[in-house]
């Protein structure tokens, strides 16, 4: 037993040190690239100011959705090592959450706009919504991904200079409409490709993120999450890894994954 | 019990140099904006200091410039340091667009302004910001030099309209 909560805290500790960080980083990093024109020119794209608000706005939803547990990265109770490596978690997860906005939104004009405001609405209608861990980030990939295939798919589909099939269907179907002053700069296609890997290591490590629904979807921790009224807090494999949280109350035995209390309501 | 909790320990430690060197690694990009891959794999070549430019085509540059064709030796100096991390190289592709635009009557404004760029990107990867060579076939000798004159190339004053400006030398 003790072995295998070794191993376990082990196991949490790589999760929390090395992969989510370095997931994270890589949405951080992947979430301004940009290659222009033919000659293959690269661009890092620094996060717009709304890319910020934005992913602040989702650091939000994220929390209240319980997605986000700060509590099971930074306490006092666990030691400074583990503060400080759930602290770069908590960083790389705000510099991502603002990337991911930045690679799936035009870089200018109205076409920007207009993905902004339908990014703040959508954000908004979700903090009211107060979604649960589940259908938060179904949510999530759906917004990202109609996002992502807007811009990478659509939009570059119907600016491509040389045409193609995709642009005479589209333009089929949007018969006697015109771009008119609609600018959009075509993005080439390994910015697309890197932007599909970028959310797709985003949307990992959302998954990834340490919480109590997590854990209890994890048959072997469920000697970390399982207890009784009487049951004390702590168990072996907290031995093992003095960095491990404490369960939280909501973590408890009942709490189903969509009828979860919101900690406002406590 | 305590060999445990070191594994622990040591899992995060190592996490953490290597989130710090990758967000080092990933600020470094947003703030040099490298616009090819060889310039970021030579920029992390320089970063741990084993950056080396092809002598051969720095010394053929070299005599492109000496022998007045600067488009070639820019060309050279491209071959010569792809990652345009080499101070005194890229000194000199400063000093070809500075010597391919000036002009007696005029200077051409555009190939100053990128002489103005390569003497920036030469100060930058300089260390202590200035970069001096030992050329005796050069007027300017160092960076301060060659930003003052392409500055001065650059600026529309009252003395460009003295007609005894056509005599002077060519830096």
């Amino acid at each position: 037993m003790d072995a295998h909560a070794h191993r376990r805290g082990v196991a949490l500790a790589t999760r929390e040190a090395i992969v989510l960080p370095l997931l994270l980083l890589t949405v951080a990093l992947g979430g301004g690239f940009r290659m222009m024109g033919t000659a293959g020119q690269l661009v890092f794209l620094p996060p717009s100011l709304m890319s910020l608000v934005l992913g602040l706005l989702l650091m939000a939803a994220l929390f209240r959705a319980r997605v986000l547990q700060p509590e099971r990265l930074m306490q006092a109770s666990r030691p400074p090592l583990a503060n400080l490596s759930g602290a770069i978690v908590l960083f790389a997860l705000f510099a991502a959450s603002a990337q991911v906005f930045n690679t799936t939104t035009p870089e200018a004009g109205l076409l920007q706009l207009t993905f902004n405001v339908f990014y703040v609405l959508l954000l908004a209608n979700t903090l009211a919504a107060r979604p649960d861990r589940a259908r938060l980030l179904s949510s999530l990939m759906i917004v990202l991904g109609s996002a992502f295939v807007m811009k990478y798919v659509v939009l570059a589909a119907l600016y491509d200079q040389h045409g193609g099939i995709t642009r005479r269907v589209l333009m089929a179907l949007l018969e006697g409409v015109t771009l008119g002053g609609l600018a959009f700069d075509t993005p080439a296609p390994a910015t697309g490709y890197v932007a599909f890997f970028t959310l797709l290591c985003y949307l990992a490590a959302l998954i990834l993120l340490p919480s109590a629904d997590a854990a209890r979807l994890d048959p072997a921790s469920a000697a970390l999450t399982r207890r009784g009224p009487d049951t004390p807090l702590v168990t072996e494999a907290r031995h093992a890894d003095a960095s491990l949280p404490l369960p939280l109350p909501e973590a408890g035995a009942g709490a189903g994954a969509g009828t979860r209390r919101d900690p406002d309501d406590r | 019990m305590s060999g445990r909790f070191v594994s622990a320990t040591l899992v995060r430690g190592l996490g953490l140099v290597l989130s710090l060197a990758y967000a080092g690694f990933i600020i470094w990009l947003y703030t040099m904006q490298p616009r090819t891959m060889a310039e970021v794999a030579g920029g992390v070549a320089a970063g741990v200091g084993v950056y080396r430019i092809d002598q051969a085509s720095f010394d053929e540059g070299l005599r492109f410039f000496r022998a007045d064709k600067f488009v070639e030796a820019r060309n050279a100096f491209e071959r010569a340091d792809p990652a345009k991390q080499h101070a005194p190289t890229q000194f000199y592709v400063a000093y070809s667009y500075l010597r391919q635009g000036w002009g007696r009557v005029y200077s051409d404004d555009a190939l100053m302004k990128q002489a103005l760029a390569a003497v920036e990107r030469a100060v930058a990867v300089a260390p202590g910001g200035v970069v001096r060579v030992d050329d005796a076939r050069v007027t300017l000798k160092t960076s301060d030099e060659l930003r003052a004159e392409i500055e001065r190339n650059l600026t529309r004053e009252v003395s460009d309209f003295n007609p005894l400006k056509v005599f002077r030398e060519r830096p």
